[in-house]
Order: C-alpha cells, then structure tokens, then sequence
C-alpha cells in the first residue's frame, strides 16, 4: 500500500512539475506578446503620449441611447453630449442661445417658429447635419411615441424644412416656452442609421454633439471621445470614461482608491460631508432645481379639508429637516418653482416653519383635539431617494406629531410597486420629488396643479381657476405677465396646499485633484467637453 | 455504466418540469406584486395616459395573463427570452450572454476561494483539536454562514480599496484597462490575447468578491473538514503510517484524501448557494453579472429578463447537479445507480 502511494506520489510529482512550466511558458508567452504588443491588444495608455483621459462614476443607468425613449436625468445629460439640439442653454448666463440654429424667427403670435441653421454641423461620422435630419427626428419621435415623446406631440402641429438650412415649426397653440422645450433631447437631430419607426436602445451613432460614444457596455461603461467634425469649441479633454457603479458606496469607495476622476450623481450627504474634510478632493456645489415635496391627496377625508392640509404646512420644520436629514446639503424650499427660477416667491412663509400654534388652531377649527386626533398616513419609498429617505419619513412624523393633535403611520414601499400606488391615488400623505422637463416654471405647476395634468401625483386636486391661469400663461409670449400668473398661481398653491413644498436640492460632484475645471449647465448636467485634467 | 446513463438520462429529463414550476412561480409572483414595467421606468414622470396605454400594448401587458404566460413560454422553449421591457429593443438572450460569463467567473473564484478557506481552515481546526485556534475555527465555521454579504463586502472594500489602496472596489476591470473580449471570462480572455498587464487587473478585481463569497461559503467547509479530517486521524491507517515513521505532512495529505469524500459531496449541494451569493455579491461590487441582472430587473418590475434570468439561472444548476451526480460515481467506485 505504501509503495502504491509511493508510486502515486511519483506521478503526482512529474504532473505538478508539467503544471510549473506550463504556466512558465504561458506568463513568458504573455508577458512578451504584451511588451510586443502593447499599443494594440495590451493596456499601457500611460505609455503613449499620454491622451487627457477624464474617469466619471455614477450610480445612474442609461436607459435608452436613443432621444425618441429616454427620459431620465442621466441619459439626458449624455445626449446633451452627443448630440446638439437647435438652441441650448449657455452655462455662464443661464439663458437659451443658438447651438445648431444660428437665430429664429417667432411668427403667428407664437405659433410658428423659424430656425436658421448653422451650415457647417456634422455628424460624429462626417454626414451633413441639416434642416432635413431635424424633421426626420422630431418626426421619428412623434411615430415612435415614446415615453418623452409628449413634450413635442402636445405642442407641434407639423414640422417642416423649408430648404436644407431652415426649419419650420407649426404649433397646435402658441407656446411661450418653445424654446425651452426645443433644447430638450426629443429635438435633438439623430443620426441617419436610426431606425425610423424603432427605439434603438443601444445605438451608438449619436448626433452632432461634442463627442462621439467609441464604446458601450451596458452597466459597465461608456467611452466617449471628441466629434472630431464637431463645429464648437474642442473638447478639453481627449477621452471621458462614464463607469456604472451599484450603490453610493461602492463610488465613494472609487473615488478613494483612485479609480475614478469625478464622483458624479449621486453621493450620500454623509459621503459628502466626509469627502468635505478630506484632502485631495474637492466637492463642487450645483444649484439644484430639484425639489422635494409632500403630496396630499385632496379627495378624500380627512385630507379633503384644506383646515386639515394648512396644519400640517404649519406644523413642518424646514430647517430642521434641511439639517438633520440633508446635513445642510439642501435648501429649505416654500413653494413648487424653486428658489433663482424667475416668478418663484415664497408663498408657504405665511404658515411659518414649525408653527405649532397655528397648526393646532387650524386643527381646533377643523374638528380635532389631543383627545380626537387626526390620524395620518405617510408613505414613502425606500427604494428611489437615497438612504435618507426613512429619516424623512421619521422627522415629519415627529414633527406633526408634535402638535399633540395628529398621530402619524409611517409606511413604505418599493419604488415600482410605489409608483403604482401614487398614481391610482391610494396614499392619503406621500413623499415625492422632481427633476425639470425644461426651465420654466410651466413644468413646475402644470404638472402638479392643472387638472388634466396632475393624475400622476395621485392628489386628486383639481380648481378650475388655476387650469385656466396656466392655460393664459402658456399662450401669452409676454414674460412680466406671466410672471404676474405664476406668482397668483403659487399663493393659490398656498391656499389650497394639495402639496407642501418641503426642500430645494443642490446637487454635488466631488472630484480628485487631477480635475482643474468643469462646468454644468443650468439643466443641472456635466458638460463634460468642459472637464479639463492635468498631465 | 448502463445503470448511470439511465439515470443520469432520468435526471436530465427532470430539469424540463424544475424550469417549468420555476417559471411558473415566477411569473405569478411578478404579476401578483404590485407595480408593472411602465411606471417602474417612467417613475414621477408627468406622462399623459395614453402613452402609457399605448407602451403597455406595445409591450403586449394588455393581453390576457394566460396569453402572455403561453405567449412566452412558447419563445423561451425556443432560447428566444424576448425583449426586456424597460429598456426596449434590448433583446434579453444578449443581455444573458453578456452576463452569464461574469457571474460564472466569479462563481469559479469565489467557489474555489471557498474551497481553500475551509480546507485550510478545517485542517487546522482537526490538528489542533481542543486548542483556541479549533475554537476560533469552530465560531468562524458557525459564524461565517450568518455574515450578511454587503457588510461583509463593504468591511473587506473599505480595508483593501479605501485604506490600503491594494485592491479595487468593484467592476471587473480598471476604466483605463483596454482588453479585446473574446469568451467574456476577462481573466481567460486576458490569457488568450496574451494581455498581462488586463490579466492581473481582472484578477485584482475578482480577488475581494470571490474573498467574500469564500468567506461566507467557507464555513461549512470547515466544519466538515474538521470533524472527516479529525475521524480519519484517528483510524488505524493513519496509525499504522505513523508506526512506520511517515512524516507527519504526508500522512496528513493522506488523511485529507480520505476525509474530502463528504466535502465533495457538498460541493455539488453549494452551488444553488453560490449562486444566491453571487446575486448579493455582484451588487456590492458592482459585477455586472447574472445577479447584478436579476436584482435590477425585480426592481424594474422587467417580467421577461427575470423570466429568462430565472430560466437560466434554473438550467445551470439542474446542468451542473447531473454533472456533480456522475462525477460521484466516476470518483467513488461504491457509488452505483
């Protein structure tokens, strides 16, 4: 038996001793076919002439590459950089400018819109860029009618080419706000090879942005380098890498160990407070007009009673939320137009922050004491805004709590299953935010008060007067008179309090010491031709 | 053998009705719970009704239950899983076959890291029966089942990535790490193109998640090792071999021969718990594998990629059982069917 082993052992030498050289001779082949190699298959970017690459984490997906489906932030944000629309916003003044277009025209009091294009714009592939790829690609969105596609199907009429370098939009009514609406992606001008009558989710042709997508692995990472028919600026940087991370933590921990340049959306408070005190990085604070607000379902009891909905406006503390909950990377927010958005005024200072007093008189008036309290139920979803999310909850609980007079039910739900609930109207109190469609205080009150808009939020809140000023300020091209609107509808907001407008976020980039600049654009998105990198 | 193709014929034959029930449950539970596609993906977004009716029927989630239920199997039997429902186009058997290797590299790793914790750690164990390092051993081997694998992942990434800077924090592969892909196994594909420099960055990556799964698969390992290891140190064999002055690492390695028939055996039993982990572990490393897949798409309410996840999820390990199943009887001649 012991020699049997013996002999085994013998064996089991001579093979392990093949298995050594083996790998030997694979490592020696490696190592040199990658020396050999090594501008073609090997990696060694740091031996050539050493391109300005920029690294971006996000915890973001993209959905679809494709203008006629997408309809979140961050795929927005990268079409905004590989495509041009036919004005765009300027991230120094904020205000719209020509990108494609060269000037335009308004006739028919708003009606009809005229856009002269630029004649030297191309795509990522050397193909003219014309009058005619914007028609075939507003018209592609309307066929296809995708998710976006409402933000040109309720406004447009017909959209036409007058000749290679002039475009022409009909409207269904005048739109104040066209302009806005036109430096949105569903206006972006797509390249010929997109399929008519199909979302492409994965296409790479792209527009005739700053950049061209060189490579695309759905959830691992996107390779952009510079449109080299682009017609701006050069990009100040040869290569941006976009690398999709799982959760906040595993971007932060990228950051740190170097892995990424810029930690983009979206960091924990904490992650940012951390990385504040920490050296070698930087965190670059964005204007936010991203809000945060309470929903109230307005047609039922006990939230029917507008005495019932002001209270608990009185009873919330802005602050303390802003404080406690954000570690002050937000702002305390008092109507539904964000703060440095024109007309916004801040309609819900009336009730005060943490009003307790006037809380429980409204509470007293609406039929409710310490011995017959108002009973609320508040949801929210664990699953869409961050970790913080249950601290929300837990501090508007206190805070109503507060009064003596209201008992409140925290209860949550997964995002899908959350969405569907809000919309069928099932929660009596519910947290919710909003990123803009486009920069105009429009999108911050039609949606949520107009009637036949406003379904999606679950409120059931519907006045009359308020469908018809925001209808007037649609049409009217008058910006002081629309102001005058906005303003009347915000204090009927007050009145009314279908939702109580709790916070304005800022949004925050951190990034290493290797970034020089940056700049971001009023939508709120990293305009990445912008990132400049030392050596 | 005639005995073992029967069977294993038998076996093979069983994984059709273990897919069907599978997909069955699967597609009611994702019709019970709350929530469908659409709204998952436009979220908050104010979209007008009858676009969202409008991609409900594009989809075909207007039709009848059954229909959709038939309508699908009829396509998966067909190894077509259809498109995914949120990111629409993206064809879901591409999306599979772009997953499926990742998650098997990581299986392998984290499978053989498993392996080697627990032998390690369970022969130490059965050696220095009754010490403290057989006491330590012992908790890890109770222990390590209960660790949950995000904390786990989050302790190792903030030691190896944050502090040390000696290990990445997730993904498979460096942003600036270029590697031509040809099986999709990148440590693999690294060896074929001959790429050593993406060679060793693919196995930085993988080394923190497959520690992990290691780790936490280990532990039953352990225990088995130490009690096997510790009965055949003990048997008369391994007595006799001691009598004629046999070195004590050679009679160990022939002790450890003996007692891994059990652990073998539990090999086969661990994979549907490897792959479970690898759903947790590929989320805390960011992996973009089969269960990095699955979890976005319940959370997208995606139906056909968690069918075909599901499907294919069933599938391997109904594959890789009849493979453990004949590689019993071809390993232990007692074995016969």
């Amino acid at each position: 038996m012991y020699r049997r082993a013996a002999s085994r052992r013998g064996i089991g030498k001579a093979a392990a001793a093949g298995i050594i050289v083996v790998i030997i001779v694979i490592a020696a082949a490696a190592y040199l076919m990658a020396g050999r190699g090594g501008q073609g298959a090997g990696t060694s970017p740091a031996a050539q002439a050493k391109p300005k690459v920029v690294v971006i984490g996000v915890t973001d997906k993209i959905t679809d590459l494709d203008p006629a489906n997408a309809y979140d932030f961050f795929t927005w944000e990268v079409l905004s950089n590989i495509m041009a629309g036919l004005v765009k916003y300027d991230p120094d003044t904020g205000k719209i400018v020509g990108d494609l277009a060269t000037s335009w025209d308004v006739q028919e009091g708003g009606k009809v819109w005229v856009f002269h294009l630029r004649k030297d714009a191309k795509f990522a592939d050397g193909t003219p860029c014309t009058a005619r790829d914007v028609v075939r690609s507003v018209e592609r969105v309307m066929t296809i009618k995708g998710d976006p596609s409402w933000l040109v199907t309720d406004f447009v009429e017909k959209v036409e080419a007058l000749d290679n370098y002039t475009v022409k939009f009909t409207l269904k009514t005048p739109a104040s706000y066209f302009l806005a609406l036109v430096a949105t992606p569903p206006y972006f001008p797509v390249h010929p090879k997109y399929p008519p009558k199909n979302i492409s989710s994965d296409a790479i042709w792209g527009g005739c942005g700053p950049y061209k997508i060189q490579e695309w692995k759905r959830d691992e990472k996107l390779v952009l380098v510079p449109n080299p028919y682009y017609y701006g600026p050069k990009p100040k940087n040869d290569k941006v890498i976009i690398v999709f991370y799982k959760n906040a933590q595993a971007l932060r921990s990228a950051l740190e160990s170097g892995e990424i340049d810029i930690a983009w959306r979206t960091l924990n408070p904490e992650d940012i407070e951390a990385l504040k005190a920490k050296q070698g990085f930087k965190v670059v604070e964005i204007p936010g007009l991203f809000i945060r607000y309470v929903v109230i379902r307005t047609s039922q009891p006990p939230t029917d009673n507008v005495l019932v909905r002001r209270a608990l406006a009185a009873a919330v503390n802005r602050t303390e939320i802003a404080e406690v909950v954000y570690k002050g990377t937000v702002e305390p927010l008092y109507s539904l137009v964000p703060k440095g958005m024109w007309s916004h005024i801040d309609a819900f200072k009336k009730y005060g922050d943490a009003n307790i007093t006037l809380a429980r008189q409204l509470l007293q008036q609406a039929g409710y004491s310490e011995d017959n309290k108002l009973h609320i139920e508040l949801w929210y979803t664990p699953t869409h805004y961050g970790d913080t999310e249950s601290q929300l909850a837990a501090i508007l609980k206190q805070e109503w709590e507060r009064t003596g007079m209201i008992t409140v039910d925290v209860k949550s739900s997964e995002w899908s299953q959350y969405v569907s609930q809000l919309r069928s109207g099932q929660f009596m109190v519910s947290l919710l935010g909003w990123y803009p469609d486009y920069l105009d205080p429009d999108d911050y009150l039609t949606p949520f008060l107009m009637s036949t808009a406003n379904s999606w939020t679950g409120t059931g809140y519907n006045n009359s007067q308020v469908d018809q000023l925001l209808k007037q300020a649609q049409t009217i091209t008058d910006q002081a008179q629309r102001e005058q609107i906005y303003k009347q509808v915000q204090q009927i907001l007050a009145d009314d309090v279908p939702y109580i407008p709790l916070i304005q976020g800022k949004l925050y980039l951190v990034t290493s010491s290797k970034v020089v600049s940056l700049k971001v654009s009023p939508l709120m998105f990293l305009l990445y031709d912008t990132i400049e990198v030392s050596g | 053998m005639g005995g073992l193709a029967r069977y294993l014929a038998a076996r093979a034959a069983l994984i059709v009705p273990t897919i069907l029930i599978l997909y069955t449950l699967v597609f009611i539970i994702l019709r019970v719970i709350p929530g469908n596609p659409v709204l998952a993906a436009l979220g908050t977004r104010s979209v007008p009704p009858e676009v969202i009716q409008e991609k409900m029927h594009r989809l075909g989630l207007d039709k009848p239950l059954y229909v959709q239920y038939f309508d699908y199997l009829a396509h998966a039997l067909r190894g077509d899983f259809g498109e995914s429902m949120v990111i629409e186009g993206r064809s879901i058997a591409l999306d599979l076959r772009d997953k499926i290797p990742a998650t098997i590299e990581l299986a392998v790793a984290g499978f053989t890291a498993s392996v080697l914790i627990g032998l390690a750690t369970g022969t130490l164990a059965a050696v220095r029966r009754g010490s403290l390092v057989d006491g330590a051993m012992r908790i890890y081997g109770i222990v390590a089942y209960t660790l949950f694998i995000p904390w786990l992942g989050s302790l190792l990434i903030l030691l190896f990535a944050v502090r040390l800077h000696w290990l990445p924090a997730g993904g498979r592969l460096s942003p600036l790490t270029e590697l031509h892909v040809v099986t999709g196994i990148y440590t693999l594909d690294a060896l074929i193109t001959g790429n050593l420099p993406a060679f060793v960055d693919a196995v930085k990556h993988l080394v923190l998640p497959a520690l992990t799964l290691g780790i936490v698969l280990g532990g039953p390992y352990t225990r088995l090792v130490r009690v096997s290891l510790g009965d055949v140190l003990h048997s008369d064999f391994i007595r006799a071999y001691r009598a004629r002055g046999v070195r004590e690492w050679r009679v160990l390695l022939y002790a450890l021969r003996n007692a891994l028939i059990p652990v073998v055996t539990y090999m086969g039993l661990q994979l549907a718990l490897l792959l479970g982990g690898a759903v947790l572990t590929e989320t805390t490393y960011s992996w973009p594998g089969l269960g990095s897949y699955l979890y976005d798409s319940i959370s997208m309410r995606d139906y056909s990629a968690v069918q075909g996840t599901i499907i294919v999820f069933a599938f391997i390990v109904g594959l890789v059982s009849l493979v453990v199943d004949a590689l019993y009887a071809i390993i232990d001649p007692r074995i016969r069917y």
